[in-house]
């Protein structure tokens, strides 16, 4: 446009040169204008390409991040977690090598390794704790076997010198001092993470239990043993229940001034039993008490044997690993004594009110002979050998002899016990029989003159007839487990 | 430990029961009383048993219903005679039983008495 104005003022001879000049002019701004317009669609397709690439790099930082924080929150403690729980470290690592297939493969690859690191150390150390409560475990089993075989011996001694008393006081002062190392290898086994020791197969007798319990602490002779419901402690928690109370025992009569008593009760309560420990000692104060019952918490968290300490108090350490596994209650409050009463509540699954074998209930009516270890503990009325001078005919449910065992065809099979056999003659095979063994209905019924105190006291012996019905129904049990 | 350790240890194990005779006694070992009951000491109860005795005593008012010797109380309730004889004075002491000894020796003629007769009728 230019060039066509100065055409139009510029004279004629003029023209043809402006003009070229116009159109030169004209087309190097066209170039210009064109490799203007060129390299501003250049530049603008560039800095579209640069901020593609920091949006990528910032999400690329983004997920690292969210990667290592990943590792750091989730992985790392999760992978700890199941080496802790016993899992080995190539399963553990396989099984996130399995989980990471989505994410990112460099970063998976590193966090494989910083995995592996972290889980060989801890792997190392549990395995050093571990190796060294199993060896502690093991050392407290063969004290314990040792102290078994060293109770049994000194029974059976009890038994030969039963006849001299200063030999067998002499027996019963060992029996005791055995009975307390038992305890302690117990109480190790216990921290150790297994079970206390000996393991009962059938109930014994609430009463036993705290005898037993009273048995293992070294001053059973202030513990006053008061009224005890008669239920019995299903077999396999007895053992625990015995050690955990005699735990408490130990507690309260090493706390308490060495003349005053400790009194022990159990009562049945909604939640089971609870047995009461009460000694005259000093008296909690509230600063003692949350520290003992924090003790307990502690233990029932799970123990380390190395946080014990140097002079360990194991006792509450014990009684709370023992509450945590068995469920018992635990609580220790000022008593009225002035002292400290522990509570401990043993739930109600733990009960059984079936007639309980034991020295405690029904002694006398149910026992046998101690050597004969091979079949469970069976109760047996002995055979009459005589007539009765009371109740002829309703003691006919006692003379019923209780099947025991059964010989391969299938055939009741009584055991005697008793070196007397009782006579035995044609007239025998005249009696009414019971179902079970015709050979004791002709027993009972053959007079057999001498011996009438006898006869009235195997009658007593074997039970009055209220007595009956549980003594039976103990006896089929056993014979179910002998065959 | 593999399971058939564990069986045989726990059958090892169970037996016996859970207390010890000296808590049955409480740490009593029977050697005051022996010199009043024997072996053959014949124990007869006054009474028949009470709630909340010990089961040994109230064991023992049950057999002794009819006259019993001590040896056959220990045999019955397997117990060492020593535990009886404890368990029994305790009775006596609570006046729940009686005690008489089988043949008293004071009516035994003396040992000397019978040599002498012994020797007299040799010389005859």
């Amino acid at each position: 446009m230019c060039a066509a104005v100065t055409m139009s003022v510029a004279s004629a001879q003029a023209r043809v040169p402006v003009a070229w000049c116009g159109v030169v002019a004209t087309v190097a701004v066209a170039l210009v204008a064109a490799e203007a317009a060129r390299r501003g669609r250049k530049l603008a397709v560039l800095r579209d390409r640069l901020a593609a690439q920091e949006n990528a790099l910032n999400s690329r930082l983004a997920q690292q991040r969210a990667e290592t924080l990943w590792l750091a929150d989730v992985l790392l403690p999760d992978a700890v977690a199941r080496i802790q729980k016993g899992e080995f470290p190539e399963d553990v690592l396989a099984a996130i090598a399995a989980t990471r297939t989505g994410r990112d493969p460099d970063s998976a690859a590193v966090h494989l390794k910083v995995v592996r690191t972290v889980l060989e150390a801890v792997s190392a150390e549990e395995d050093m704790r571990d190796s060294a409560q199993r060896a502690f475990v093991n050392i407290a089993r063969r004290v314990q076997a040792i102290v078994h075989q060293q109770a049994r011996g000194l029974r059976e001694m009890e038994d030969r010198h039963g006849n001299d008393p200063e030999v067998f006081g002499d027996l019963l002062r060992l029996d005791h001092g055995t009975a307390l190392i038992g305890r302690l290898a117990d109480s190790i086994a216990v921290l150790g993470g297994a079970r206390p020791g000996r393991q009962w197969s059938r109930a014994v007798p609430l009463f036993s239990c705290l005898r037993g319990a009273m048995s293992r602490i070294l001053d059973y002779q202030r513990v006053e043993l008061h009224s005890v419901s008669e239920i019995a402690i299903v077999g396999p928690t007895v053992e625990p229940l015995i050690h955990a109370l005699s735990e408490l025992l130990d507690n309260a009569t090493r706390y308490s001034p060495p003349e005053t008593r400790v009194h022990l009760t159990a009562v049945e309560v909604q939640a089971g039993i609870a047995v009461e420990i009460e000694d005259g000692g000093v008296s909690l104060s509230e600063e003692a008490r949350t520290r003992a019952e924090r003790m307990l918490a502690q233990a029932q968290a799970g123990i380390d044997l190395n946080d014990l300490g140097e002079t360990p108090r194991l006792g509450l350490a014990v009684v709370g690993r023992l509450s945590q596994a068995y469920g018992f209650q635990v609580s220790l409050r000022s008593s009225a004594y002035g002292g400290v009463r522990a509570v401990l509540i043993v739930p109600q699954e733990h009960l059984t009110t079936a007639s309980a074998v034991g020295r405690a209930h029904g002694i006398g009516a149910v026992s046998v002979t101690r050597q004969d270890t091979s079949h469970p503990r069976i109760s047996i009325p002995r055979p009459v050998t005589g007539p009765r001078r009371t109740m002829p005919v309703t003691a006919m449910d006692d003379d019923t002899p209780v099947v025991t065992e059964r010989t391969a065809n299938g055939l009741p099979q009584r055991r005697r016990r008793r070196p007397f056999p009782p006579p035995r003659t044609a007239s025998a095979s005249a009696a009414p029989t019971p179902v079970t063994a015709p050979d004791d209905a002709g027993q009972a019924k053959e007079p057999v003159q001498p011996g009438m105190w006898l006869a009235a006291f195997q009658s007593a012996v074997s039970g009055e007839p209220s007595e009956a019905a549980p003594v039976h129904e103990n006896s089929e049990e056993s014979s179910d487990k002998g065959e | 430990m593999s399971e058939s350790d564990q069986k045989s240890d726990a059958q090892e194990w169970d037996e016996g029961d859970p207390e010890r005779l000296y808590v049955i006694t409480r740490g009593r070992s029977g050697s005051t009383e022996k010199a009043a009951i024997d072996l053959v000491t014949l124990v007869v109860s006054r009474s028949g048993p009470m709630p909340g005795m010990q089961p040994e005593h109230a064991a023992i008012l049950r057999l002794c219903q009819s006259p019993l010797s001590v040896a056959e109380i220990s045999a019955y309730l397997h117990l060492p005679v020593s535990v009886v004889t404890v368990l029994v004075a305790d009775l006596l002491a609570g006046e729940r039983v009686e005690a008489r000894a089988l043949v008293p020796p004071a009516q035994l003629p003396d040992a000397a008495l019978i040599e002498a007769v012994m020797h007299g009728l040799q010389k005859l």
